[in-house]
């Protein structure tokens, strides 16, 4: 063998190697999601017996059907819809003007404001709870879906300004003063420059929000009660299985069908997402 | 001076919906727990609760059984534990990743992704149900396999609090291997060459030349990440102790620690004086870190 035949296999022999470590990393990785699928698919329900297999031998969607005949998902569907949309779209029309204000206008309070918002993004919203329930209890607003709304609008309005402020202020000045220049109006400066410039930003802060929506489960279960008003994460945790009870091939199914949508939007939308999300500097 | 005020006006009605709501949401109730903090309200006293002082903090600091302090040391443990090993199996697993002609890695980062991508309540509540669960847990599947007993995971604090940090690493493993990966790939391979040629091994490669060079550009995220760690609710509640479903053992991270009193045993003042001790720490915490970034 020739030297350079060596050099060729060593390289062979390490490429596999990496692909075999990086199969079992993967595969144990994915095992949870994984053992769901096979469970959620498995017609024999041997739940407690000791051959479990990843492939199961029969295949049913009895499971799938169960979830949407038996559990109303539609209705917690369109309940999680419903405060997706309007979140993101109360709080992205508060936020943007805002975090543009922040990052483009100097005025007094600007700075000690941003200060107290970085502080006040620190606050775990699980704390002011019990506060935001005493608040909203005597408004009428608990278990309704203004007042989820209402909070979640809040709390995303702060992540949206801040994120996107941090996008602004990666823009070049320049390129607003050289459209000022060339006589564009106040509008068309943000209709025409700005927006298209921080549409990525607006995109992943858009779809944060909407993923922030869907999986909040602690306030939808504690502010709502009964099963009408669920949204999918709060219909969810009601349905999931107890050390006891055995609903956890139904509960796995349905576990799968909630999060595809987010699977979905999310890997749409991967491309953007480190750099839309640390050039703010907050995480959601 | 007339242009400046111009502005200013502007400024403010730009920002004035986005303000309103943070002041509402945000703001007010945290005042109103502030508030709360300095009085004895509880299930007895909803109305008529009345002003107590310092004695909801005192409570908290200076009584160790009260259990705000061991939950608080708790949560440190958790941060240190979880940041370490973080950092250092996202570490290896992005070098691994950028390991030159290394074929098919796009395919093994976005099948790691996807855990980041699930919903982490349904992740954690999986996690829960198909692989802890004493009686169809998949861990106990493998126990009785391997002819061992079977073991309540989650009923016992340490092996809860590994399965916690198990739980929590997969799932903010896939962010910090994103970013580990982003910084890898904006070293300079010319400095490797050199260090090779001087006969300079992984680990010396990775201290003397990766660390230093990824460490400016990693610094941000990793920051972010102590704190969400610190803040983490979602694993230990999930896990151990949501409503009606215990699994017995005590693990409180200082957050889950201030819901329970709130929520369960309904200690609304005390609670609040927890709540109002965390936002302290979290802003003596903030405050520190942002004069070191400005120094370094």
């Amino acid at each position: 063998m020739t030297r350079h035949q060596k050099r060729m296999l060593k390289q062979a022999a390490k490429q596999i190697c990496l692909h075999i470590l990086f199969i079992v990393i993967c595969f144990v990785t994915l095992i949870p999601i994984l053992y769901a699928l096979s469970v959620s698919l498995n017609a024999d329900n041997s739940l407690v017996s000791s051959d479990f297999r990843f492939i199961p031998k029969n295949f049913t969607l009895r499971n799938y059907v169960a979830v949407f005949t038996e559990e109303p998902v539609m209705l917690w569907f369109k309940n999680s819809m419903t405060l997706a949309v309007v979140t993101v779209v109360i709080s992205l029309a508060a936020a943007i003007p805002a975090a543009y204000a922040f990052s483009r206008m100097r005025f007094k309070g600007r700075k000690p404001i941003l200060k107290q918002l970085v502080l006040l993004y620190s606050f775990p919203s699980v704390l002011s709870m019990f506060a935001i329930y005493t608040l909203l209890r005597p408004l009428g607003l608990i278990n309704s879906k203004v007042g989820l709304i209402l909070i979640y609008t809040g709390t995303m309005a702060e992540f949206g300004l801040l994120n996107m402020k941090g996008y602004f202020d990666t823009i070049p000045r320049e390129i607003e003063e050289a459209a000022e220049i060339d006589g564009a109006s106040g509008i068309q400066l943000v209709t025409r420059i700005v927006l298209p410039l921080a549409r990525p930003s607006i995109l992943v802060t858009a779809v944060m929000i909407l993923i922030y929506v869907w999986n909040e489960y602690l306030f939808a279960t504690t502010f709502m009660t009964g099963a009408e008003n669920y949204t999918l994460a709060a219909g969810l945790y009601s349905l999931q299985a107890t050390e006891m009870s055995g609903s956890w091939p139904v509960f796995a199914a349905a576990s799968l069908v909630v999060s595809l949508p987010i699977l979905i939007v999310f890997f749409a939308v991967q491309r953007h997402m480190t750099s839309g999300l640390t050039a703010g500097g907050v995480k959601g | 001076m007339k242009k400046n005020k111009k502005e200013t006006f502007w400024a403010y009605l730009c920002s004035a919906p986005s303000l309103l709501l943070i002041l509402l949401i945000v703001v007010f109730p945290i005042l109103y727990t502030a508030y709360i903090s300095f009085t004895n309200m509880n299930v007895y006293h909803w109305f008529n609760f009345s002003f107590v002082g310092l004695k909801n903090y005192k409570d908290a600091l200076f009584v160790f059984d009260s259990g705000f302090l061991a939950a608080l040391l708790r949560t440190i443990l958790w941060t240190v534990l979880n940041m370490v090993l973080q950092l250092v199996i996202a570490f290896v697993l992005a070098s691994l990743l950028n390991i030159q002609d290394f074929k098919g890695r796009r395919v093994y980062k976005t099948l790691l992704m996807i855990p980041w991508a699930m919903p982490g309540y349904v992740s954690i509540l999986l996690w829960k149900n198909g692989i802890f669960n004493s009686q169809f847990g998949l861990l106990n599947q493998w126990m009785q396999k391997l002819g061992l007993a079977t073991v309540r995971w989650l009923a016992n604090d340490v092996s809860a609090f590994l399965c916690c940090t198990v739980v929590n690493l997969w799932l903010a493993l896939p962010f910090m291997i994103m970013i580990m990966d982003g910084a890898l790939q904006a070293v300079d391979h010319s400095c490797y060459e050199s260090a090779i040629l001087d006969g300079a091994n992984w680990f010396q490669r990775a201290y003397f030349i990766t660390i230093p060079a990824i460490r400016p550009i990693i610094a941000p995220s990793v920051l972010i990440t102590v704190f969400t760690t610190f803040k983490q609710f979602d694993v230990v509640y999930l896990l151990t102790q949501q409503a009606g479903a215990k699994t017995g053992a005590n693990i409180h991270t200082i957050l889950t620690y201030a819901y329970e009193n709130a929520f369960i045993t309904n200690n609304y003042g005390y609670s609040s004086a927890v709540s109002i001790l965390i936002f302290a720490i979290l802003i003596l915490f903030s405050m520190v870190t942002s004069r070191k970034a400005k120094e370094g």
